[in-house]
């Protein structure tokens, strides 16, 4: 635990021979040159965090963004405070990394600041009020004598650290609004990045899986005399499968002295399963179950307002819509991987971990070492989106490494991270509106089926809510009359939270919905919304509170940046779409235009996102997240589906899984509300509301989409 | 498992390998050059592009055996230092967000221009349709496309 302190003591450092440097907390350190090594918690896996939460240090800091460097924190070395997500500061997820670390970062770095001025003004003999602190150096306003922070270390090291700070104004901001490049982009471009799956230990091996097809499943027995004759076998191991949460398959593996020796051997097993009771279901018999279901009452309610009781739906007072999404994979092109060590009662994992505090706690759970002989070491991920909240790749190596007595790799090939993952949750809607004689929305009901999270992930659970999959409380329409209800439907598949979660699930059909609304009174899909949002109290539901003018403004720029209220040109068509992303202090809101070339045939022209995330830390990286959110939701909307058939998932690849391609995407305008607002996350706001606008420009061509991937009901599109 | 020359990255390296055996993990596994990545085993993602010959090559899918005599390069052997001109474009327009797949999308556009200074819209749609980003960087690859054209043709 080098260099980890509690607020309060002396800084480290000052014992150390000839002082090398001053770290008066896990989030920093400066050495003699003057460098900042600004350690991060939170994972890097391409939403930009390596370089958004050092901006946020550096800024109060007042070091010169040049000096800093930035590392990976070690995990175990950020103290377990109370952290927004989850229990631990390591989490990554839910967007939550920039608002959780907001306020902690700056009083670090404006804790140091403060060691930094107080060391100097010693030396000079002067008031602290009497320095000012800028790019990297304490200024002397008396007599104008600089003193660099490097200089300062063995000084500023010796003092107590400060309890109380004073944090800097946003005018007054240098560094936070600014552009500087992504922290490890030139190893990015160089091949030098180093993910998960690019480590090596000295003396490694590496293992490739075959596991039971269906989930719940047994082994019988194997064969592994084929695999036995290629070269750079070493041996084959079995191991069981676990309950939950991360329901584990079990499996039998092949370790060899390369990934692909270990691919190749392990083609050649020949394994016998008992599949267990659960092996026939399929998405097709799901979704006609979602179908009936949703005719029924929602089995649990999960959020009623009623401002006007009595109010009567009637078959011309009302509408009712469907809607639906299949199951959806995180799909990362790094696949999952770990390696493993265990050293008798000790074990040692190395890899990608959006969660490595759940991660430690499973591992201990699930193969029986105790949490303090449990070491994690992170690195970066090669895309995340969800999938790496989950450790069962890390549980199986674990499980492969206590039969070897080496460290080995476990890289899952494209079709088992397709195939054996846990899915986005498939989902189905029913909807019903309601409208008195003036043509004002009365009522609004939301019946939301899906295969929730919650039950496979910890069994037993009741009433689930959110983020367990299932219903959502985020609604920012004043409408008077709202009941939102929940059914959980089974199927015997993995489900997980992918870049959205049930917020994007339900967006889709209540932004598809509302516009369907709008269009049986006759209104402008645009005024309609606006008229239910523009000057409306925030609103606090289950939990989550919400500011409907904010979820107004962002439509508004949306709108006003496709055009929408200039005359469309012949054949072309625009929709909209808005929201608030669930606990993430953003909102955002998609206007897509497409032209129509053909019955169900489409070309989109441009998509323009508009954002509201309060202050924003660095622009370049919140266009880029929402950038990617469009290429993200696109996707979705148009072609990314998970069948499966006798419990089994049928996809293999990328191009059978169907990404969004390059030519598919389209021109696209990121536009931002100027705030300064608590900065909000930006990692999943830009996806939701992209699927609903593309439907909703497709409406007003004459075409209403109701299920997703909407390439099913025949839609067709052109780059 | 025979022995092969390779000329990699303009050095000589002798690796002892099955003939099958795909450049990728010679890369990966014998050579620890990792910036050439993993993503598919089956040249769908294009994250596993290495130049062969100045030809952008799936490794994945190319035996070692058919490797001998000829002059491989891999990201890391690109440029001394990120000097190529689609990687001052790849710097200039911030294109990675995780990174993964950038080594073979930056190599594909490499070996695009190798072949054709000045490519039509189809032919870099053609090419850069077949290699994946999930993190979606796609519009950014289109500038950095766009801008690495200007910089080779000046």
């Amino acid at each position: 635990m080098l260099g980890f302190l509690l607020p309060g003591l002396p800084a480290t450092g000052q014992n150390l021979p000839g002082c090398e440097f001053f770290q008066p907390n896990v989030y920093l350190r400066i050495d003699k040159k003057g460098l900042v090594t600004i350690f991060v918690a939170r994972q890097e896996m391409g939403q930009g965090v390596n370089t958004s939460l050092p901006m946020i240090v550096a800024e109060e800091l007042d070091a010169d963004w040049k000096d800093v460097k930035v590392e990976i924190a070690e995990h175990g070395t950020f103290p377990l405070a109370k952290a927004i997500f989850g229990e631990s500061p390591h989490d990554t997820g839910g967007s939550q990394s920039i608002p959780g670390s907001w306020n902690e970062l700056r009083k670090a770095g404006a804790a140091a600041k403060a060691m930094l001025i107080e060391a100097a003004a010693n030396q000079w003999g002067i008031k602290p009020s009497q320095c000012a602190a800028d790019k990297g150096a304490v200024v002397n306003t008396v007599n104008m004598a600089v003193l660099t922070y490097g200089e300062l270390v063995c000084r500023a090291a010796e003092l107590p650290v400060p309890k109380e700070v004073t944090l800097k104004s946003v005018k007054d901001f240098k560094i936070i609004g600014k552009e500087p490049k992504k922290s490890n982009q030139k190893d990015i471009i160089t091949g030098k990045t180093k993910f998960g799956i690019d480590i090596k230990i000295p003396g490694m091996v590496y293992a490739s899986v075959e596991r039971c097809p269906v989930m719940g499943g047994t082994l019988i027995s194997f064969d592994d005399s084929e695999s036995k004759k290629i070269p750079g076998f070493i041996k084959t191991v079995k191991y069981e499968g676990t309950g939950s949460p991360m329901n584990v398959y079990p499996g039998v593996a092949v370790i060899a002295t390369s990934t692909w020796a270990a691919m190749q051997a392990r083609k050649l097993l020949k394994i016998k399963w008992n599949e267990g009771a659960k092996n026939k279901e399929s998405t097709v018999a799901l979704f006609k179950s979602f179908a009936e279901k949703s005719k029924a009452k929602p089995a649990v309610s999960v959020f009623k307002k009623e401002t006007k009781p009595g109010f009567k739906l009637t078959p011309s007072n009302s509408y009712t819509a469907t809607y639906s999404g299949p199951l959806l994979a995180h799909a990362a092109i790094e696949p999952v991987n770990c390696i493993a060590e265990v050293n008798g009662d000790k074990c040692e994992i190395w890899g990608g971990f959006q969660l490595p505090d759940w991660a430690l706690n499973t591992i201990s759970q699930d193969c029986g070492f105790k949490k303090e002989n449990i070491k994690i070491n992170l690195s970066l991920i090669g895309g995340g989106f969800g999938r790496r909240l989950r450790c069962d790749f890390a549980i199986e190596a674990v499980k492969i490494a206590r039969q070897i007595d080496k460290p080995v790799q476990l890289v899952w090939s494209r079709p088992d991270d397709m195939k054996f993952e846990a899915y986005r949750p498939a989902n189905y809607h029913r909807l019903k509106a309601g409208w008195d004689t003036k043509g004002n929305i009365i009522e609004w009901h939301h019946h939301v089926l899906s295969t929730p999270i919650a039950t496979v992930t910890w069994p037993g659970s009741k009433n689930v809510n959110e983020n367990g999959g299932g219903a959502d409380s985020e609604f920012w329409y004043d409408i008077p009359n709202v009941y939102t209800g929940y059914t959980a439907v089974e199927i015997n598949i993995n489900r997980s939270w992918v870049r959205g979660v049930e917020n994007a699930q339900n967006v889709f059909a209540m932004e598809s919905f509302i516009d369907e609304v709008a269009g049986k009174l006759k209104k402008d899909p645009l005024q309609f919304r606006l008229q239910l949002l523009e000057g409306k109290q925030p609103v606090t539901i289950n939990g989550m509170y919400k500011e409907p003018q904010r979820v107004a403004d962002v439509l508004k720029l949306a709108a006003e940046k496709i055009g929408w209220n200039q005359s469309r040109k012949k054949n072309h068509f625009m929709g909209v779409a808005t929201h608030s992303y669930l606990g993430t202090k953003a909102y955002a809101a998609h206007a897509v235009e497409i032209e129509l070339i053909g019955a169900k045939k489409f070309r989109i022209k441009k998509i323009v996102a508009a954002i509201d995330c309060g202050l924003i830390i660095n622009p370049d990286g919140m266009r880029n997240q929402m950038e990617g959110g469009i290429a993200f939701g696109l996707g979705q909307v148009l072609k990314n589906e998970i069948t499966v058939i006798n419990s089994r998932v049928q996809e293999n690849q990328l191009d059978d899984y169907e990404l969004l391609t390059y030519a598919e995407m389209p021109d696209v305008e990121i536009h931002h509300i100027k705030s300064e607002a608590d900065p909000g996350g930006v990692g999943e706001v830009g996806v939701a509301t992209v699927g609903p606008a593309l439907c909703n420009a497709l409406a007003a061509a004459g075409y209403r989409p109701r299920t997703q991937p909407i390439k099913k009901e025949g839609y067709k599109w052109v780059v | 498992m025979n022995t092969y020359k390779l000329n990699i990255n303009n050095k000589e390296v002798e690796v002892e390998a099955v003939p099958d055996m795909p450049l990728l993990w010679i890369l990966r596994d014998h050579l620890e050059l990792t910036g050439t990545k993993f993503g598919c085993g089956a040249g769908v993602c294009g994250a596993c592009t290495v130049l062969i010959n100045n030809e952008a090559v799936r490794s994945c899918l190319m035996k070692v055996s058919a490797c001998i005599n000829k002059k491989i390069i891999s990201i890391e052997g690109l440029s001394e230092n990120g000097t190529h001109p689609v990687q001052v474009a790849w710097n200039e327009e911030n294109v990675p967000q995780c990174g993964y797949c950038q080594s073979g999308q930056i190599m594909a556009v490499v070996g695009l221009l190798n072949a054709n200074k000045q490519p039509t819209e189809e032919e870099i749609n053609e090419t850069m349709n077949q290699i994946y980003c999930r993190c979606g960087t796609y519009h950014r690859i289109k500038k950095a496309i766009n801008n690495a054209i200007s910089s080779i043709n000046k």
